[in-house]
């Protein structure tokens, strides 16, 4: 998701614009700011998800709903607030994408409907629209789950029905709005077991509140795009995921664990980080807080200097980017496929690492789209990886449940026959591979393919991102988990001991032979003295592994 | 009607257990105003008894169940998003809560409300 930063006019201008009551132009600049900083909070919302393995899109959802209504408006600006609203409400309900983005279009639905026909929006307008908002949005279910979005825009209208009767700035109602949108936030797991049960808040609410908040962040004349001092959980620190996109000035990788001075202030700290570095992120848990900053090469010990001035430094971590940068594009030379046969059937495999991809190249696959969990492709670069292969006859092979659906709309947007065969893992995948006639028909190939795929079990081992308990597994956050088909199976303090309790859990006589593929984080040693043991424990089992390359995932195991 | 074993004997879970389960989920999901008869069967049975139960089929075989739901849906949103959404809700819930694969969810929207005609 490329987050294109939307230029918001000069302090002057802004202030013009809005002034209460808002027009047309100053409505339009109150969404985008809401958009822009639900944008720069996305992946925070996106992690908010409720299972312990990251599949979360409802910060991308909201974002690409949002997204859609500005465009919408932005074809026809006006000076009209009614009109304005009209054509956001009618972008959001065309782009809304996931539930949080139907809901969140029906939020906007009804605010437009309350601002019909008038010119300007004053406090009082506000109000009543977002009473109609309300009102929409819970008419939209017929039992309404409480401790969702719907709850955020039920307290956050009540703040305002409050309000507006107090104020006539718009600043003054916009604090009342987001006070009690974070407040709302915060009860939602009271509301919903689920979400305590899995230690979240939830997302669509949180992204519900980063629109407003967004809004009042730009009267305030605060930063839209900067990640600000917001405080994540340590483990929502991205820090494997910032190495991915490296810009000039980021020479070097920074991470300081440091206990604060008593007088410690997150937000001035924060401001003289800016000064050093960028990609700076702040977490804090139990007292320790972490910094993380990329820095050029000659400012690398500023940031240790920094915060020994504001605290007592526990623990510095250095990493010479660059280098890193460099090894790993020698790595990952794109994998090739081998050309098909003008006529025969095509296929396409999504796959979410290298060593993954060879082995789907080396079994014919005729392209190869990178993917997976937390890193879905989209319809149009699926739809670019078979357009040019010399057939009309392609097999999707997506390798994980939530690249479905974009396969399906791929196969719609295409003139070309295209048959999708629904694995949900690289496994499943390489056993509809292994049933591949690239000179039959699509029909009967579909029905091998399919038939494979239930023919293989999977298991995974990947690190839990938060403390759950689901189906009476008890998970801690940071803990190892095993999966068994995608099932919550067992939890473990290490991927030695998750293996061995998942295999204590299949019944392991059904099967002659098991295939480990490691992924990212896993060293070739480690893999071997496991893989020993493996052997040694099951000595009545073919085992073999492979180099997968893929991230989350410690192990991917296939049961045949 | 869908059977299990276990150590004590057999299990039998009967359409009418799946179809409370999908149906309280279906109408948990957004979007979903009401189910709506399937057939004119359905429609007169609605008819002469309050309770009955309607919109929601269910087939079972031995290794799953295919459920279809018939499904008047709020006017004013993305159709297709709502009976993904519904779809995926449906088949999560009976996994869950029943423990046998669901295979397939079909969606017939049978019709919409209007609440608010814009």
């Amino acid at each position: 998701m490329n987050s294109k930063p939307i230029t918001l006019p000069s302090e002057d201008e802004r202030h013009r614009l809005l002034q209460s009551p808002v027009n047309g132009e100053g409505l339009m600049l109150l969404f985008e700011a809401g958009l822009t900083w639900l944008m720069t909070n996305q992946q925070y919302v996106n992690s908010l998800n409720v299972f312990p393995v990251p599949d979360g899109d409802t910060g991308t959802n909201m974002v690409l709903t949002m997204q859609a209504a500005l465009n919408e408006a932005s074809q026809t600006p006006s000076r009209n607030v009614g009109e304005m609203a009209r054509m956001f409400a009618q972008g959001a309900l065309m782009g809304a994408r996931g539930n949080s983005g139907v809901i969140l279009s029906q939020i906007w639905r009804g605010f437009a409907r309350a601002l019909d026909h008038y010119e300007t929006m004053d406090n009082g307008l506000f109000m009543r629209a977002l009473q109609e908002a309300r009102n929409t949005a819970y008419k939209g279910v017929v039992r309404p789950v409480e401790g969702t979005i719907l709850t955020v825009i039920k307290d956050i209208t009540s703040a305002a029905e409050v309000e507006a009767t107090q104020t006539t700035k718009l600043s003054e109602l916009l604090v009342a709005i987001v006070e009690a949108g974070d407040a709302s936030v915060k009860t939602t797991p009271e509301l919903l077991p689920i979400l305590k049960q899995a230690g979240v808040v939830d997302s669509g609410g949180t992204g519900l509140f980063f629109i407003f908040e967004g809004m009042l962040r730009l009267i305030q004349g605060q930063p839209l795009d900067v990640t600000t001092a917001k405080v994540k959980p340590l483990s929502e620190l991205e820090l494997a995921n910032t190495l991915e996109t490296i810009e000039e000035g980021q020479d070097y990788e920074v991470v300081i664990d440091f206990a604060p001075k008593a007088e410690f202030r997150l937000e001035d700290y924060y401001e003289g980080l800016e000064t050093i570095g960028t990609s700076i992120q702040v977490g804090e848990g139990e007292g320790i807080y972490r910094m993380h900053i990329h820095t050029l090469l000659d400012k690398r010990y500023e940031p240790i200097a920094y915060t020994e001035a504001v605290g007592t430094v526990k623990k510095i971590m250095m990493e010479n980017l660059q280098d890193q940068m460099n090894q790993r594009q020698a790595e990952e030379e794109p994998v090739k496929c081998a050309p098909i046969n003008a006529g025969e059937i095509g296929v396409v495999a999504v796959s979410p690492g290298v060593g993954l991809s060879k082995i789907f190249a080396s079994l014919g696959a005729a392209a190869i789209v990178e993917g997976g969990q937390t890193m879905n492709p989209s319809v149009k670069e699926l739809v670019a990886a078979f357009e040019n292969l010399p057939t009309d006859r392609i097999i999707i092979l997506p390798n994980n449940k939530n690249i479905i659906l974009a396969a399906q709309n791929a196969a719609k947007v295409s003139v070309k026959q295209i048959g999708i065969i629904p694995t949900r893992n690289a496994p499943q995948g390489f056993a509809a591979m292994l049933r591949l006639v690239p000179d039959g028909t699509l029909e009967e190939n579909e029905e091998a393919m399919n038939e494979a795929i239930t023919e293989v079990h999977t298991g995974e081992i990947t690190v839990a991102t938060r403390t759950v308990e689901i189906e009476g597994v008890q998970v801690e956050k940071g803990e190892v988990i095993g999966l068994y088909d995608g099932k919550l199976t067992i939890s473990a303090s290490s991927v030695e001991e998750a293996l061995k309790a998942l295999f204590g859990k299949v019944n392991m006589g059904e099967f002659e032979r098991i295939t480990l593929f490691y992924g990212e984080g896993m060293t070739q040693t480690r893999v071997n003295t496991l893989v020993d043991q493996v052997r040694k424990d099951y000595p009545g089992h073919e085992i073999e592994v492979h180099d997968g390359g893929q991230p989350h995932y410690q192990l991917i195991i296939a049961f045949e | 009607m869908t059977t299990q074993e276990n150590a004590q004997g057999k299990i039998y879970i009967l359409p009418q257990a799946i179809k409370t389960v999908a149906r309280h989920s279906a109408l948990q999901s957004y979007g979903v105003i009401s189910l709506a008869p399937a057939n004119l069967a359905e429609s007169v049975g609605r008819f002469v008894n309050k309770d009955a139960d309607f919109g929601i089929e269910v087939e079972t075989d031995d290794d799953g169940v295919n459920i279809s739901l018939n499904l008047i849906i709020e006017y004013g949103l993305r159709i297709r998003t709502v009976t993904d959404s519904v779809a995926e809700s449906v088949k999560y819930n009976v996994e869950k809560t029943i423990g046998i694969p669901v295979k397939r969810v079909d969606v017939n929207v049978r019709g919409l409300r209007i609440s608010n005609p814009d």
